[in-house]
């Protein structure tokens, strides 16, 4: 199953949800299909004002155009989630994950779509961390293996 | 803008800009004045502690990014010659950080900074003013701290509304051109050639031009002058110059036909400035078309409007339509046409003060220049609101030119 | 069009150095290009290539090994630090952060596959208003 992510470029929640044997969506994925979209110059992202534009789908135009911005790059990742893990206190996480209130956004959007989720506390421990990745296990157990890629 | 000149280091310190689509923009932007962006190094311990540091909490990691970037720049880890802080337009937590970093940099090393917030329509254009006025500082210094003109030069400020030109020698003011803008080189033309007629001279006779305004370059270009430079630094040195206040802080105000600028001086180079540009309610046009709804000449609204208080007369909008819509209500529910154009003045004044010199420090003397401080009600307006005593100096709408003719004295050869 | 993607393995072990995984990945001979970096190593390529060589690698130290896919292929001059001029890319600064996590997770990953449940941990409470009380007056009396 296609398993969202928050902090959607965690290292660690890709890895696990990988492992596990199901499918992260990462943000990392979409910088790669805007990075190669042809005939755009714009760089760093090829993120143009058009993506900005396309945000007013989710946030009004008195909304910032970074967190218009960032919610396009963020809306293939809503669409496709079939499950979500949220970390409720990540690490900072800059760039893509740098601003507040995208991410504000973007967590209550998953919220909103009541797909089956678990919602975990940032490991400080290695006691935390076990029981982080035990949950993370378990939760992803229950819910059905992704698909085979052909 | 000369390619040949050095290679200057903006250090950007941004939040937005790369998910607004407009990096390139300033990219570009910073490359047209030959500039290049960098980004201050940083490690992870710095950024987990900045918030203490700099005594800041926010929530936005990119914005304790900036913060950290901007001790990197005030340690002296890393080298740049200016500084561009930039944000979201609209986001209230970056808007602090912005203003906070800007004023951070400013106080503890004295590298010129601008900041800016920006939507996804920001361009290039826009920008390049402001780059522009940035590199010049960190670029031109010693041909910025030049107090008096010398030799016999001319400078033309080829603005949106108005072109004026002056011609100088020695340090004085011996022609002067003050003409509508029409077509932009016709009117250069006319401007310059009656400054260069009262003066009594030649076009040949002048050692040096130098051009400023909206069409500073297409003029430039045709005059063959030597000095094409953006009317923020100009403007600064034209306004210390002619108010006698080139030492020390100043704070320059000038309200244009299309935009508005505030600049924080010290010693007559600016430091922080703000332009502002997207209202023209907020502009000369305003009070222009204020007059001719009262029926009265431009140059007779700022006495009208001395005569009257704004406090009589209901604005409800800045806009330039709404708010011409509100004056004329009010003229025919029975206003007097001087609490009108008292109100006018007033409305324009307010928006400077609430748009723009929020984002600067106002120091005394606060100088007002440009055509509109002509209109008398205008700096009183700004004066009432300020609780400052405003210079309007002699000459006043000649500022870009006197500015730009001073500092092309300093390109005079031999 | 066929599915490229750069994943990065970012190597937190006390068994293999990122070294010893190079040389494991050149000697597949796959055709994908591979780049050392600070944090482990960056492999670009076919998709399915990639995912093959990363999970032969990973079988080194199962525990030490973290994947995650990288939006920018190795080297790219948008992204580099050498032509970025400066600072690293935001993305960086997150991945130091979790770097110093991973051998708690090495350690919890250890635990699972051993079959080990770990104890729920108790949730943090607000105190008690009466205790809190308690506590104000009794610092009260000692002062």
């Amino acid at each position: 199953m296609k398993i969202f992510i928050y902090p959607t470029n965690s290292l660690i929640l890709s890895d696990l949800v990988a492992r596990f044997g199901h499918e992260p969506l990462a943000i990392m994925q979409e910088i790669s299909k805007k990075i190669k979209t042809g005939g755009l110059d714009s760089p760093p992202l090829n993120i143009t004002p058009e993506d900005p534009k396309f945000g007013l789908k989710y946030a009004a135009v008195e909304v910032p155009s970074g967190v218009r911005g960032r919610m396009s790059l963020f809306d293939p990742l809503l669409t496709q989630a079939g499950a979500a893990i949220i970390v409720r206190d990540p690490v900072i996480s800059f760039g893509c994950m740098g601003c507040a209130r995208t991410n504000e956004l973007v967590n209550f959007l998953i919220r909103a779509k009541k797909i089956p989720m678990l919602e975990l506390d940032y490991p400080v421990s290695e006691e935390d961390a076990r029981e982080f990745v035990f949950r993370i296990s378990e939760f992803l157990k229950s819910l059905k293996p992704a698909e085979e890629k052909e | 803008m000369n390619s040949t000149e050095n290679l200057v280091r903006i250090a950007q310190l941004s939040c937005g800009a790369e998910y607004s689509g407009i990096q390139k923009e300033i990219d570009s932007a910073a490359k047209q004045v030959n500039a290049v962006i960098v980004y201050p190094e940083v490690d992870i311990k710095e950024i987990e502690n900045i918030e203490e540091e700099f005594g800041l909490k926010v929530a936005s990691a990119d914005l304790k990014l900036m913060m950290s970037r901007a001790k990197s720049i005030v340690t002296g880890k890393v080298h740049v010659d200016a500084v561009f802080v930039a944000t979201c337009f609209r986001c209230a937590e970056a808007a602090i950080v912005r203003s906070e970093v800007r004023r951070y940099i400013h106080e503890k090393t004295g590298i010129p900074v601008i900041s800016y917030s920006f939507t996804e329509r920001t361009t290039a254009g826009t920008l390049l003013t402001r780059m522009e006025a940035l590199t010049t500082t960190a670029r031109r210094k010693s041909l910025l701290a030049r107090e008096t003109q010398s030799g016999l030069t001319a400078g033309i400020d080829s603005g949106s509304t108005t072109t004026k030109a002056v011609v100088m020698k020695d340090n004085k003011i011996i022609g002067k051109g003050w003409v509508p803008t029409i077509k932009v080189l016709e009117s250069a033309d006319e401007a310059y050639n009656a400054a260069l007629k009262e003066a009594g001279v030649k076009r040949e006779d002048i050692q040096a031009l130098g051009t400023t305004g909206y069409g500073r370059f297409l003029i430039g270009e045709h005059f063959k002058a030597d000095l094409i430079q953006e009317e923020i630094t100009v403007n600064s040195k034209g306004a210390v110059y002619l108010a006698d206040k080139q030492k020390g802080p100043a704070t320059v105000l000038d309200i244009g036909g299309m935009d508005n600028k505030a600049i924080s001086v010290m010693d007559g180079i600016p430091g922080m400035f703000t332009m502002g540009g997207i209202c023209a309610g907020a502009s000369g046009r305003f009070l222009e078309m204020t007059a001719k709804r009262l029926g009265v000449e431009i140059t007779e609204l700022g006495a009208l409007a001395l005569k009257g208080s704004h406090k009589k007369v209901v604005m409800n909008s800045y806009c330039i339509v709404f708010g011409i819509q509100s004056l004329v209500n009010s003229l025919s529910a029975g206003s007097k046409p001087e609490d009108v154009a008292a109100a006018a003045c007033h409305s324009v004044a307010e928006q400077l003060f609430e748009q723009q010199l929020q984002e600067i420090d106002v120091k005394e003397p606060v100088i007002m220049c440009g055509g509109t401080s002509l209109i008398e009600g205008l700096p009183r307006a700004v004066e009432e609101l300020l609780k400052v005593k405003v210079i309007v100096p002699e000459n006043a709408q000649l500022i870009g030119a006197v500015g730009a003719a001073l500092l092309a004295s300093g390109f005079i050869r031999g | 069009m066929t599915d490229t993607v750069t994943k990065m393995a970012v190597i937190n072990s006390t068994k293999v150095l990122p070294s010893d995984v190079i040389i494991k990945l050149y000697e597949s001979n796959a055709d994908v290009t591979i780049k050392e970096t600070c944090f482990g190593v960056i492999v670009s390529g076919e998709r399915k290539a990639v995912d093959e060589l990363l999970s032969t690698a990973r079988k080194m130290d199962p525990y030490g090994i973290f994947i995650k896919e990288r939006g920018f292929a190795p080297g790219d001059v948008i992204r580099c630090r050498a032509t970025r001029r400066g600072g690293a890319r935001p993305g960086f600064h997150t991945l130091e952060t979790e770097d110093k996590i991973l051998p708690h997770i090495a350690q919890a990953l250890k635990a699972l596959d051993k079959g080990e449940v770990p104890e729920k941990k108790k949730q943090k409470k607000k105190l008690d208003i009466e205790k809190f009380k308690q506590i104000i007056e009794e610092a009260e009396v000692s002062e």
